[in-house]
């Protein structure tokens, strides 16, 4: 009987579990800044895996890296350069919203990251 | 302001500053040719387990190591044996956290909004301290003891000697901080529009197709904008394309604004050329290189310096006259009963 409820609960938590696959669209804007900051994820997600680009537009892209997905959580890096954004979002439904972190080689900044997907 | 003033005369030679932090990382003895920025790149890339190479700084002196940024970090390399100096992870540092005390008072838009109200009141604390100091037009410090009034003095003196610095950094400041709002009536004024680099696409896979080297890219980047010299090549796995920064020494104020598109293959996608930035652009940048003190280099940035110390001194002065407001105000009785 535990057995079936634990099955039943797992397939539950899957069902339930957003495909982050597709294009992810919206903006960020940094703490003290006075403009948003377009942003454009296209993402591909196989189980737990998830791989991908980001950027402002679909011509300039970024591979993301060190993604990781836990259930409605999912947080994934970029390298711009100078910047690194360390994203950790919280799916619901065809929205992606969350913290931003941006750090170079002597300062640090945090945004708020609000994407909807768009297909 | 004290802050605005304090963390000005740090910022104002941040990146010598960072240097001295750094030197190790920094400096390195100049020889005759560098290698190619493919030999560099494999170098540290080896270095650091077989990390990609998302962009290459090239320094503006012989004697500066050239930087290569990985995912990891920021790694700095000598240029001309390929020796790799060490890595900085990225973080934030003490120069990072004055630059962000000075911009957003290290917090958010709350910061941010009363900086930017605290350089309008500069600005209207120099219109009326010339206001008060235009009567008596003081400017010898009696600093001999007993004399009461040798805060005001010094306060008179120094006011009006660095009016002029202190004015144009309180006015660009102000100008900085209201840019968003500004914006619109400068490009109005300047009947121009802000520049937009069109992107036609990025680089599309080729079957057969032989890719660029990033040294093929600065070369052909040098090409489509002669007398400029790149410091910046940002690789096309991150970005989609090759971007190629130049910088132009008779570009004036903008001269750093070059930069070239390539796609993986050699194919332009997009110049940018500093000569043809919209007057509204450079209406804002002008502002901000005379903020800095860049406008024309190492002396106007030590003009920069002496203004933010000359505004701490101002502020100081101003704090000691109204701590001993009375004794002044007594002091200014005695006088008039004397004149009487």
């Amino acid at each position: 009987m535990k057995k079936i409820i634990g099955i039943v609960v797992l397939l539950a938590s899957t069902a339930v579990a957003a495909d982050l696959s597709g294009k992810w669209s919206g903006t960020f804007r940094a703490a003290g800044a006075d403009h948003d900051v377009p942003q454009l994820f296209i993402l591909k997600q196989a189980g737990s895996r998830l791989s991908g680009s980001g950027g402002p537009d679909e011509s300039e892209q970024y591979p993301i890296e060190n993604p990781r997905v836990d259930d409605d959580k999912v947080a994934f890096e970029i390298t711009t350069g100078e910047w690194k954004f360390s994203y950790h979002l919280k799916v619901s439904g065809p929205h992606l919203t969350g913290d931003l972190e941006l750090t170079s080689a002597d300062s640090r900044r945090t945004a708020k990251v609000a994407l909807n997907k768009v297909n | 302001m004290a802050i605005l003033a304090g963390t000005g005369s740090i910022i104002e030679f941040e990146p010598e500053l960072d240097r001295a932090f750094h030197a190790r990382l920094s400096y390195i003895q100049p020889q005759a040719a560098s290698l190619s920025l493919t030999e560099i790149g494999n170098a540290v890339s080896r270095t650091f387990g077989g990390e990609p190479v998302v962009a290459y700084f090239l320094s503006p002196k012989p004697d500066l190591s050239w930087q290569v940024a990985l995912p990891s970090g920021i790694a700095y390399v000598n240029q001309y044996t390929g020796e790799v100096l060490g890595e900085r992870r990225r973080g934030e540092t003490f120069l990072g956290f004055v630059r962000d005390l000075h911009m957003r008072l290290g917090g958010g838009e709350f910061g941010s909004g009363v900086l930017k109200w605290s350089a309008v009141a500069m600005l209207f604390s120099l219109v009326s301290g010339l206001y008060l100091w235009w009567p008596n037009k003081q400017i010898r410090v009696r600093l001999m003891p007993g004399n009461r009034r040798r805060w005001s003095d010094l306060h008179n003196a120094i006011g009006i000697v660095s009016l002029l610095p202190l004015g144009l950094l309180a006015i660009s400041g102000v100008i900085l901080g209201f840019q968003g709002q500004l914006a619109p009536v400068v490009y109005r004024l300047t009947e121009s529009r802000p520049a937009v680099v069109s992107r036609f696409s990025a680089s599309v896979h080729q079957t057969g197709g032989v890719t660029i080297t990033p040294d093929q890219a600065v070369a052909r980047a040098r090409r489509l904008v002669p007398n400029a010299v790149p410091y910046r090549v940002q690789m096309p796995k991150y970005g989609g394309v090759y971007q190629v920064a130049l910088s132009d020494a008779n570009g004036g104020v903008a001269g750093d604004r070059n930069v070239v598109s390539l796609d993986s293959y050699g194919g332009v996608v997009s110049v940018m050329k500093s000569s043809t930035l919209a007057r509204g652009d450079r209406v804002f940048m002008v502002n901000e290189a005379i903020h800095t003190g860049n406008i024309w280099g190492v002396p106007t940035r030590i003009g920069a310096f002496l203004a933010t110390i000359a505004a701490l001194m101002q502020l100081s002065s101003g704090l000691a006259m109204w701590m001993y407001r009375e004794r002044i105000l007594a002091s200014s009785a005695v006088s008039l009963e004397a004149i009487r």
